[in-house]
């Protein structure tokens, strides 16, 4: 049988060109595909580079829909069977562009998306962000997240074998993890639109539980008086 | 088809000038704007309901009951009356009251309004938005379809026995619109029931509008009121109108750019592509209007925002002028062609008299025309 192939999105928030935000997105998406490949699943890597959108994100946040250019990002990026999501730690967390595009999306389009997310910043002190501050936020968006997350400080980038764990290793764990989840995973056949547009396009899945005809009865029919004229 | 205007009745600073009107002038504005929908040969005025600053009209009826008084043929309706925070037995009251004030020239569009803590200052929960407009409007209907309401639901005292005052006029409810922007569930509601669906459409891209629209022509039909054509629909629009293009890209950008809903986000240039915000000479907003039916099919309500962002009032009347002299005339001749037999107008007070004169001396099993 031939595997499907599957969508590796990346959407990574680095803002100078070059970035090592993107550099590790891109070793991340690398690796990833090589695990797949192994198993016998093609891939295609799909990169979002969130400052080519920045403008569009918070006209966004100022006016409740995303303009053409956004809207096909977002339905790329949801609509993918594998999320790597990178950022930069800026004042103790993810950049405000890399939350502001989570916060612009659905908040349940990313639901049982496998993701892996990672980080970069210029010290390891700020490695925990990925898990206080990143984590969290895709576990409220119900995403399956890796449980390696890949922190990149400057100097790891300049580091051999006499560390504990090089940067390779760690982007190897957290790949090998999202290749299992996205290989066991079938959530981009589940979803389609948005989630206000599934409303419209599938209403069975709502209508019966709002069934007019049941409050028609209930209200409708209750016992009346006629008027004495 | 009628056409017509909708304010929201925000009390903006004019960007150009500094100037922020008093809460009475900018009352008054919106009382001299309607008077001019009616002088301009428009159709219809439909008034917000807010009860928060910057935004005025709190007591819409109130300010209907005066434009009644000032006008002989426009219908006064709202854009929206709040079904989910404001008591349904008032709603039937007030209603029914500026029917016999305004000899019926009177219809509602019901919404459940865009600030969150309107549902805890009226005492609801914002989580409940959707239970409260289905049982309150489900109420509304009854009070002024039965003379006397027994009453038990989920949100409100009980009635038993209750009556309310005045009567709607000649026995006959005003025709009632559901608005929304993105919730199938109040388009569900309004094909239900076979009432008028009002798209807010200036928000956001036509694209949403349309599939909106559509799922509402779909289940009116579904739920047998007539075919998915005959649908009751009404849409937003919004325009700046100069006789030279340019000028009225020029004139409108300092109020599009600080605008309390768009403002400091989108350009007026992105904005215009993705919504239908119109800003150029009437032709222009003549073709634009004019294209909204290839996606939403013939319909029969077109209002459009003109007073807001802290135009002045004297740029607001400037604009009706054109609207009314230039491009509402082509606008009448234009949809009216092509347009089937079946399809029909909007209900008024009149069609909805002679409809339920008709139900009355049918046969009994006959089918009944609604509206």
């Amino acid at each position: 049988m031939t595997e499907r192939t599957r969508t590796i999105a990346v959407v990574t928030a680095g803002l100078s060109q070059p970035s090592s935000t993107r550099m590790l997105a891109d070793r991340l998406a690398e690796a990833t595909s090589a695990r797949l490949t192994e198993k016998g699943i093609p891939t295609e890597v799909r990169i979002f580079e969130l400052r080519d959108v920045a403008l569009d994100v918070m006209n966004n946040m100022l006016t409740g829909f995303p303009s053409p250019k956004l809207d096909a990002v977002i339905e790329a990026v949801t609509g993918a069977d594998g999320l790597i999501a990178v950022t930069p730690i800026f004042t103790t967390s993810a950049s405000g562009l890399f939350k502001s595009f989570f916060d612009v999306i659905d908040n349940r389009s990313l639901t049982d998306m496998p993701t892996v997310i990672a980080a970069t910043a210029g010290t390891a002190r700020h490695s925990l962000a990925l898990d206080y501050a990143i984590r969290p936020m895709f576990t409220y968006l119900h995403a399956v997240v890796a449980t390696t997350a890949v922190f990149a400080a400057a100097e790891d980038w300049g580091s051999g074998a006499d560390t504990v764990k090089t940067l390779p290793d760690r982007i190897d764990r957290a790949a090998g993890e999202l290749a299992a989840l996205i290989a066991a995973s079938d959530r981009s056949r589940l979803r389609a639109r948005p989630v206000h547009d599934r409303r419209i396009l599938q209403p069975d899945r709502w209508l019966p539980a709002l069934d007019l005809t049941r409050s028609l009865r209930e209200w409708g029919n209750a016992r009346t008086h006629r008027s004495p004229r | 088809m009628q056409f017509g205007i909708f304010s929201v009745g925000d009390l903006t600073t004019d960007p150009t000038t500094g100037r922020t009107p008093t809460e009475q002038e900018r009352i008054k504005a919106i009382l001299t704007i309607a008077q001019k929908v009616e002088e301009v040969g428009l159709d219809v005025f439909a008034l917000g309901e807010h009860h928060n600053p910057p935004f005025v009209p709190s007591s819409p009826t109130t300010m209907l009951g005066y434009i009644a008084a000032k006008t002989e043929r426009i219908i006064l309706s709202t854009a929206t009356t709040l079904i989910t925070t404001s008591d349904p037995v008032k709603i039937a009251e007030d209603f029914a009251m500026l029917q016999h004030v305004a000899d019926g020239r009177v219809d509602l569009t019901l919404g459940r309004g865009n600030t969150g803590p309107v549902y805890p200052w009226f005492g609801q929960d914002i989580r409940q938005g959707i239970p409260l407009a289905l049982e309150n409007y489900a109420l509304l209907r009854r009070l002024w379809t039965e003379e006397f309401v027994d009453w038990e639901g989920q949100f409100r005292t009980p009635l038993q026995g209750f009556q309310s005052t005045p009567r709607p006029l000649d026995g006959v409810a005003p025709f009632v619109w559901h608005g929304s922007i993105r919730t199938p569930e109040i388009a569900e509601q309004a094909a239900f029931y076979g009432d008028g669906f009002f798209a807010n459409h200036i928000f956001w891209p036509a694209s949403h509008t349309a599939k909106m629209v559509g799922f509402y022509r779909q289940r009116f039909e579904h739920y047998g009121h007539g075919t998915a054509e005959q649908a009751i629909v009404g849409l937003g629009g919004q325009v700046f109108m100069s006789k030279n293009s340019q000028d009225a890209v020029k004139q409108f950008r300092p109020y599009f750019d600080n605008a309390p809903v768009y403002g400091h986000g989108p350009s007026l240039e992105e904005f215009t592509s993705q919504t239908p915000l119109t800003v150029g000479s009437p032709q222009e907003v003549i073709d634009r209007t004019l294209g909204f039916r290839d996606y939403v099919g013939d319909y029969q309500r077109q209002l459009f925002l003109m007073d807001h962002a802290g135009l002045p009032l004297k740029t607001v009347l400037e604009q009706l002028d054109l609207l009314g002299e230039e491009v509402v005339p082509v606008l009448r001749r234009e949809f009216a062609k092509n347009r089937p037999a079946t399809v029909p107008d909007a209900p008024t007070h009149a069609s909805l008299v002679a409809a339920a004169a008709a139900a009355a001396t049918a046969p009994v099993g006959s089918p009944i025309a609604v509206a």
